[in-house]
């Protein structure tokens, strides 16, 4: 008998709950009616938000390139209170037109940004799938009508470093630890060595190849092979800190290398060896270009950003251009310039920067006559190189040794 | 130039460490008969442990046995799957490596950038180490050189002559001999996988607080895979692995010095996997084919006796 009353009680209940439930399923859904309503006539009058996906091709924590770009998404998000973002790590580029799918579908991104030179292909398709989203392709030079380009681009602190490098090298032998032998690092390597030829005509530039981006193991024996190889002054484009590690190591053993920090921040890692570097700054170039989206005045322009733009800084820290350890002995060098006359390396450098801040016409490395390492003719007396021919650069300056490998 | 050598000398020694230490670790587990694939991800959970211990405490000591530990920790999973569940080892090891990948890549996350406050000293051997060139090359040297080195001599007579080592090997080569002898094949099996992973753990941890002095996503560089290569150059020998991982240790760094010469990388980079082919077709032909064998049961879960 009670079990019956029970059962009854129970089903009871169960009815009333479904009732409840109606009425609420019901009040829900007119609630959400009402603020849907309100939302799209909150965006019809404040500014609209924006979220952008990022890919990257490594994980963001290689300390170089996707690291960088990494910083430059934080550095927008903390500056544009409209901006929404995600990224995605780690994406070969066989995946990237699936990420952008689901970037755009599943995360519902407005803008994206395909940060490595092989996802091209992928993202100008992409552009053409969803012609009312704007993708922004980093490195390559294809463009569409929602799809541009950009790049922030080093080789003017090359020249800097390559400045004080040939000024510090007691051996007269300086040396480059490089990726791949493709136009970006040889344009790099050749900066470098024209700083190092502006300040000291008799030494020369010793290379090692890695064939990898981020190799930290590789680029450690590198550096050991060309100091073992006596060169005491060391550059280099690999996404980690160990060439600054050996040159402080070296430095520490009594045998002074002086190095130059690639692409992050890198001093600490050689608070005695790191003597200046490249910084990149992606950061001013994202929060410029989701401006220009959410403001409507983005075109699809390449965007090629150099020292004059904000994009690249000198120095192995955020603090300092040159680390404080080597700013007297810069100074107490003395080099002579054909229109600065005797100057000391460390006001070159500075007068230097200055001039390239104002503009590739003031001042420029790629300022002929340059000849390659085989005897040839490259740029005339006077002549600049143009864009074109800095992006297709195939040829060592003729104070490098070796050839370019195939 | 003889300086040079010395250079090349001393850093292909350094170079050879963590090679040489997990090859040793790896011999030992496939010697009890469980193969254990695993050893780039037991690497990388060494490095970060030993790297985040090393940087909160200070202590370099106290990051090696935490990197002792995770990379026996790791080896425990491989066991339990392996040895007590009797799954495939194959599988089993690679998804091991795909877990301490990622594990690693998740630990260090925040580590990224910042270099170890402190670090492992080059130890100088009293009077050794202040003969001409011989001392510069070896007996000043990284500490965990040391370590590997003495580590490969023990393993080697504890192996070939001692009732432990015979204990070991007997369990790989027959485990259902070993168990009618009273053997307990599967503590042995657990034993032996977790000294793997304890070496493969200290290799990791060679490479961030001495070799790299920081700690980024795949820093071990597929220096696990070359083990589980050594270990088949060695023919399961820990002497072998002396001479397999400075070789290979050796062809690393001399890529670099030989790159003026026209010599591409790729070519040195084949040279390791070349030797360790031809090491196993003259292992297979030769005279003595059968005391180069591999183990007789690796890789094969035990099934037999359960008393």
């Amino acid at each position: 008998m009670f079990s019956r009353y029970f059962k009854e009680n129970f089903q009871h209940k169960i009815r009333k709950r479904r009732r409840k439930l109606k009425k609420l399923i019901i009040l829900v859904g007119l609630l959400m009616f009402v603020v849907g309503s309100m939302s799209m006539v909150g965006t019809a009058h404040a500014g609209k938000k924006l979220k952008a996906g990022f890919i990257y091709v490594g994980p963001v924590g290689d300390y170089g390139w996707s690291h960088a770009h990494e910083m430059g998404r934080r550095y927008a998000m903390k500056r544009l209170p409209w901006l929404d973002s995600v990224y995605v790590e780690s994406v070969s580029e066989a995946d990237c037109a699936r990420i952008i799918d689901r970037l755009i579908q599943g995360e519902k991104c407005d803008v994206i940004f395909t940060t490595s030179f092989g996802y091209m292909d992928a993202t100008i398709a992409a552009g053409n799938k969803y012609p009312n989203k704007i993708f922004m392709h980093c490195s390559g030079f294809k463009r569409a009508k929602n799809v541009g380009t950009y790049f922030a681009e080093l080789y003017q602190m090359y020249y800097l470093n390559g400045l004080m490098a040939g000024a510090l090298t007691k051996n007269n032998k300086v040396g480059y630890v490089g990726a791949f032998p493709i136009p970006e690092v040889i344009r790099h390597i050749d900066a470098y060595a024209l700083g190092v030829k502006a300040v000291n005509p008799k030494a020369t530039v010793h290379v090692r190849w890695l064939f990898a981006w981020y190799a930290p193991g590789k680029a450690k024996e590198a550096a050991e092979a060309l100091v073992a190889d006596g060169c005491d002054a060391l550059a280099f484009t690999e996404d980690s800190p160990s060439v600054i590690q050996v040159g402080q190591e070296h430095t520490e053993k009594g045998e002074p290398v002086f190095t130059f920090s690639h692409y992050s921040p890198m001093e600490k890692f050689g608070p005695d060896s790191a003597v200046s570097g490249q910084l990149v700054d992606w950061g001013i170039m994202y929060e410029r270009i989701l401006k220009d989206i959410h403001d409507g005045k983005w075109t699809n322009e390449d965007m090629w950003w150099r020292v004059k733009e904000g994009a690249a800084h000198l120095g192995a820290s955020p603090d300092h251009k040159v680390n404080p350890k080597f700013v007297g002995k810069l100074k107490s060098i003395m080099v002579s310039t054909p229109d600065l006359g005797k100057i000391s390396a460390y006001d070159l450098v500075m007068k230097r920067l200055d001039q390239m801040k104002r503009g590739p016409e003031v001042f420029d490395p790629f300022v002929g006559p340059i000849k390659d390492n085989k005897g040839n003719l490259r740029l005339k007396k006077g002549q600049r190189a143009t864009k074109a021919q800095l992006l297709s650069i195939n040829y060592y300056v003729d104070n490098i040794v070796g050839n370019i490998p195939k | 130039m003889d300086s040079l050598i010395v250079a090349v000398v001393h850093r292909t020694l350094v170079a050879g460490t963590p090679l040489l230490l997990g090859t040793l670790g790896e011999i030992v587990t496939e010697r009890a008969g469980i193969l254990n694939l695993g050893v780039e991800g037991m690497m990388a959970v060494g490095a970060v442990s030993a790297f985040t211990t090393t940087f909160v405490t200070g202590s370099i000591l106290l990051g090696v046995l935490v990197a002792i530990a995770a990379g026996t920790f790791l080896s425990l999973i491989h066991a339990f799957v392996s040895v007590t569940l009797k799954a495939n080892q194959v599988v089993s090891g690679l998804a091991l490596v795909m877990f301490g990948l990622g594990l690693s890549g998740l630990w260090g996350k925040s580590f990224i950038g910042t270099p170890l406050p402190t670090r492992v000293h080059d130890l100088k051997i009293p009077l050794l180490g202040n003969v001409p060139y011989i001392g510069k090359m070896f007996f000043h040297q990284d500490p965990f050189l040391y370590v590997a080195v003495i580590l490969g001599v023990v393993f080697w007579f504890g192996l070939a002559h001692t009732r432990c080592g015979i204990v070991i090997r007997s369990v790989g080569e027959s485990p259902a001999a070993s168990e009618s002898q009273g053997i307990n094949v599967s503590l042995v099996q657990y034993l032996s996988t977790m000294i793997g992973g304890a070496l493969a753990g200290l290799a990791g941890a060679h490479l961030s607080l001495s070799y790299s002095r920081a700690w980024a996503e795949g820093m071990t560089g597929g220096r696990g895979w070359i083990v589980i290569a050594l270990t088949i150059f060695a023919l399961w020998n820990p002497l072998r692995a002396y001479l397999g991982a400075f070789l290979f240790g050796g062809i690393f760094v001399l890529q670099y010095l030989l790159q003026p010469l026209g010599i591409p990388p790729n070519i040195l980079g084949m040279l390791p996997y070349l030797i360790t082919l031809m090491v196993l077709v003259i292992a297979v032909i030769g005279k003595d084919a059968r005391r180069h064998a591999a183990p007789a049961m690796l890789g094969e879960p035990y099934l037999g006796g359960e008393g």
